[in-house]
């Protein structure tokens, strides 16, 4: 690059210093002609004679043109520096000088560039940087995969799959099935005393960490001796448990700890840096905190459509993601043929399918992550913009200025880099205030983090992001320089000096207009995807979620099968527990279910009626299911829609029960009373159970997910032990807290109780991504509005003044005020216009990005825009009302004598 | 051996050059007929062996150049002494005296 400009350079240069060179060496010669010439010489003889005495003169000049050369670079870098100080202490002073203005411009690309390095900053933590594990790019996650219509869904694997895929392929090195599962863990703790306690476990198989290529931060990861007949049960810790439970005593290592009632030797802990599933990887989304080891293979006895198993395999170096997909369609294939109703084919498109961990873990977060990005970005942009309106008024009142150091010789391009120099020294200052901005920003981020951004708390001002708020600087100092030291120097020295203002103006107000109609345009793409992120949340809460979360404590318990080995007995807890619970003061009903809405986990199935045969090649009915205790409707807060409830009388002796959703009817018993009408989970054989009620359909992830039909089964017919219990209270639901605590105690000392949490707090996390989006864009939207109010504002009044003389003469020769005001508020209404068209159909063209952040609104949602394009009219006209005002309060003389 | 001639006149060329400087600023053409009169033609230099000492000294910054007129009245680059080749100057002088008085030294008992 510097080589290139210096040979540009020379272009221009060389001839200039050849020319001195030879002009003096000739001259030399020239002289020593004339002497001898002088002396008597003849012309020939004496030249001859000179240049004999001159020497070499074709190696002089080389010599002295590579040596002027030299010198003339040596002296020019000289200058360069001598007037970069120069300029960058005038800069300096002048900037001091006007306060107010450096201030204002200080502060406004500091905003700029702080919340872009912020947004940066994340981006940078989620989507550049490495996964924790080792080649990351070859670790990819195998579904089962749905393919219905252009939709593919996903599911997890069953253990017969999984160990047929370990068998068959022919690409992978490794392959790991997980499972979650959460954990009890009881004592344990270095000085003795401590709390049970609930924690997020997972069940893996021993060579996951191995695939991974994380290895223990303490101790060691599993090995295939560990899931041997026979072998000590060993568990692996989290850092953040080994922090909390154990305050970081590395005796642990050896230790027995008591988990889920059984006793597990610690071995390891691992890296802070490493808590799989680091991320969301499909259905497994929570952060481990505690991984048992389990030979998954050793289950393929169970059914092939009891699916929960997470799949991770390793791809063998010499085999693409496309290979392996191909090699997975072949076993695919296989299961087709071998279990023909199980992989029907008619309705849905069945086949295994892998997905690089990578694309699993930031997948669903990429997108929103880079729309913010683009968001702030503009929102930059338009600061810049507004900074060069302020520097291009105060290059109208430094004209004067300028044109004296022009006259006193400073070439153009010195005045231009004057110019430079100063919004450099501006930017310097507002790029380290904006990284200061941004560190704190980021901070704020983190703390915001809906919980669902992988790695986001790793989100540091790095250097990569140093480097991003360094571009982002000298870009905004550019622009913010660069425009008005063009204008600048078009203005002629002779016409400034004269008359100091008016002489130049026509151009610099074009430059003005285009400044604030570009404003307009990017604020109203920025409001334009505020408005419907903002319409999008909103539609989102409208959605009836089918249960009230009204005034509810939820809390998890899971008996330990260990200590509660036989169905009676998890039964008889439940039974004894939810009459105790409900005597508690302020409790209004108690009931349990799992899984509990908006609670994160889901559980389905395929299931049949008695009575409708599934034709050959047919696809059997497939529902979400849930367990639950008497009383759950009303606790809930769902609605009844016919029939009854469970009862402490559907005992396990009683006849098979179920109570279905509406959906449900409606799919499957269109037009018939669906009451007394039976269902089996089991086959289509039987055993049946009759369905007893009817239900309104619970969104159970969520508002923005709709979920399939669903089915409850009384828990002392289906029992199990996870459950999640639902304290509907009179009083504040955190206050009977204590009381519930001392209930399960009082039944059982070593059980803990886990997520403890209103439902209304769940309710509120399960909207968190959409209303940190809409945030997010709201604050964005806010600010770019308002700096392109002060944009309009500014330049309108700025323009007033220009045309003092003219609306003075109008005045005076009659124009009513109103006149003016129109003249002046149509050209800010023109200029806003223009804007808001292009601003509308830039948003039009890029609304595109928000598909898939956008629930029941289309990104191209008539309404929004009008509304949005409506606003931003309004703005512009107060913005050009203002100074319109002024205009027409001007006194006609004073204005034409200005 | 015309190159090892040169070498030793390198130094010499750049003394001379300073000393007549040392008289007030002067162009190429007037420092050669002032190295050959004041020298008596015992030192016989190619005159255009001054022009890249010259060049190389305003590098160094002994000397600096500025615009002049010849003798009819052209523009021809004048020469001039900086204060840091008037130092240059003292120093190189004092060298080469106590390089004579050493020589002759060596030489006068021979």
């Amino acid at each position: 690059m510097r080589h290139l400009l210096r040979t540009g350079a020379r272009l221009f240069w060389r001839p200039a210093a050849d020319d001195q060179v030879d002009e003096e060496l000739r001259e030399h010669v020239d002289m020593l002609v004339r002497r001898l010439e002088r002396e008597g010489l003849s012309p020939d003889a004496a030249r001859e004679a000179a240049l004999r005495r001159f020497g070499d003169l074709a190696t002089v000049r080389d010599e002295c043109r590579a040596l002027a050369h030299d010198e003339e670079d040596q002296m020019n870098r000289q200058e360069f520096w001598a007037e970069l100080r120069q300029d960058a202490g005038y800069g300096a002073r002048t900037l001091r000088r006007a306060p107010l203005y450096t201030t204002i411009a200080a502060l406004t690309l500091a905003i700029g560039i702080g919340a872009s390095t912020a947004i940066f900053s994340v981006v940078h933590a989620v989507l550049l940087r490495d996964l924790p594990y080792r080649e990351s790019d070859r670790v990819v996650a195998i579904w089962n995969g749905y393919r219905e219509g252009g939709a593919l869904s996903r599911t997890a694997i069953a253990p017969p799959e999984f160990a047929d895929v370990m068998e068959q392929n022919r690409s992978f090195d490794q392959v790991s099935a997980v499972s979650r599962s959460s954990a009890n863990l009881t004592g344990g703790c270095t000085d003795g005393e401590c709390e049970p306690e609930r924690v997020v476990a997972y069940t893996v198989s021993p060579n996951l960490f191995t695939l991974l290529g994380a290895g223990a931060a303490l101790g060691r990861t599993f090995t295939e001796s560990d899931v041997a007949q026979g072998a000590e049960p060993v568990v692996v810790l989290s850092h953040t448990l080994w922090m909390r439970r154990f305050g970081g005593d590395s005796t642990v290592l050896g230790r027995s700890i008591n988990v889920n009632a059984r006793l597990r030797t610690v071995i390891g802990v691992m890296p802070a840096t490493v808590r799989f599933p680091d991320a969301p990887i499909g259905f497994l989304r929570e952060r481990g905190e505690l991984w048992a080891p389990f030979s998954w293979q050793n289950n393929r006895g169970e059914e092939r459509g009891n699916q929960y198993l997470g799949f991770l395999a390793r791809r063998r170096p010499d085999v693409t993601l496309d290979q392996a997909r191909v090699d997975l369609e072949t076993i695919s294939a296989r299961f087709r043929t071998t279990f023909p109703s199980r992989y029907d084919q008619t309705t849905v498109k069945w086949g295994l399918d892998a997905r690089p961990i990578r694309e699993e873990m930031v997948g669903e977060v990429r997108r929103p992550l880079l729309v913010v990005l683009g968001a702030v970005i503009l929102l930059m942009l338009i600061a810049c913009a507004n900074v060069a309106h302020l520097s291009l008024a105060r290059g109208a009142a430094r004209r004067q200025e300028f044109a004296v150091r022009a006259a006193l010789g400073a070439g153009r391009m010195r005045l231009v880099r004057q110019l430079v120099t100063e919004s450099l020294i501006l930017g310097a200052s507002a790029g380290a205030l904006g990284v200061l901005i941004a560190i704190g920003a980021t901070r704020g981020l983190v703390r915001l983090d809906p919980g669902m951004i992988p790695q986001l708390d790793a989100t540091t001002v790095n250097g990569a992001v140093l480097a991003f708020a360094v571009l982002s600087t000298l870009f905004c100092a550019l622009l913010v320089g660069v425009v008005p030291a063009l204008r600048q120097s078009i203005t002629s020295v002779h016409d400034a000096i004269r008359s100091g203002r008016g002489a130049a103006a026509q151009p610099r107000r074009r430059v003005r207009s285009m400044l604030v109609v570009a404003e307009v345009a990017m604020a109203l793409v920025i409001l334009v995807g505020a408005g419907l992120l903002t319409r999008s949340f909103l539609a989102l809460q409208r959605v009836d979620p089918g249960f009230s979360p009204g005034s509810t404590l939820t809390f998890a318990v899971t008996l330990p099968r260990a200590r509660y080995e036989t169905a009676a007995k998890l039964v008889a807890f439940h039974e004894q527990l939810q009459p105790r619970l409900a005597a508690v003061a302020g409790v209004a009903s108690v009931s349990a279910i799992d899984p509990l809405p908006l609670g994160g986990t889901n559980w389905s199935g395929t299931f049949h009626i008695d009575g409708q045969v599934v034709p050959p090649g047919g696809q059997d009915p497939h529902g979400e299911y849930a367990v639950a205790l008497p009383g759950f409707v009303k606790s809930l807060g769902m609605t009844l829609v016919s029939g009854r409830e469970f009862e402490t009388t559907d005992g396990p002796a009683a006849p098979a029960v179920v109570i279905v959703d509406d959906r449900l009817v409606a799919r499957h018993f269109p037009g018939q009373d669906p009451l007394g009408k039976r269902i089996s989970q089991e086959g289509p054989t039987g055993p049946f159970a009759t369905i007893v009620g009817v239900v309104r359909h619970v969104y159970r992830s969520g508002p923005a997910k709709e979920g399939e039909p669903q089915i409850y089964f009384p828990f002392s017919q289906h029992e199990q032990t996870p459950m999640s219990y639902a304290v509907r209270t009179t009083v504040d639901p955190l206050s009977v807290l204590r009381a519930v605590r001392t209930e399960v105690a009082a039944l059982d000392p070593d059980l803990p109780i886990a997520r403890v949490a209103t439902m209304a707090t769940l309710e509120f996390t399960s909207l968190a991504r959409e209303r940190f989006n809409a945030l997010i864009f709201a604050v964005f939207a806010a600010t770019a509005l308002l700096l392109a109010a002060v944009g309009l504002y500014g330049v309108m009044a700025y323009l007033v003044s220009q045309r003092q003389a003219e609306i003075g003469i109008r005045l005076a020769l009659g124009g009513g005020p109103r006149d003016v005001a129109r003249m002046v508020i149509g050209d800010g209404m023109r200029m806003a216009l223009i804007g808001i068209v292009l601003g509308t159909v830039a948003s039009l063209a890029v609304a595109r990005v928000l598909d898939g952040l956008l629930f029941g609104i289309e990104p191209t949602d008539p309404v929004t825009y009008v509304v949005i394009a409506a606003t931003l009219a309004v703005v512009a006209l107060l913005a050009s009302a203002l100074p319109a005002r002024r205009a027409t309060k001007a006194d006609p003389a004073s204005a034409l004598r200005a | 051996m015309p190159d090892a001639n040169r070498t030793v006149l390198q130094g010499t060329v750049d003394l001379l050059i300073l000393k007549t400087l040392s008289w007030g600023p002067r162009h190429g053409y007037a420092i050669a007929r002032w190295i050959e009169e004041t020298t008596d033609d015992v030192l016989r230099i190619e005159e255009g062996s001054l022009y890249p000492a010259l060049y190389r000294m305003q590098k160094r910054g002994w000397i600096k150049s500025g615009w002049g007129e010849s003798d009819i009245g052209k523009r021809i680059r004048i020469y001039s002494l900086t204060p840091s080749g008037r130092a240059e100057l003292r120093a190189q002088s004092t060298q080469w005296e106590l390089m004579v008085k050493a020589m002759a030294r060596v030489l006068k008992p021979a």
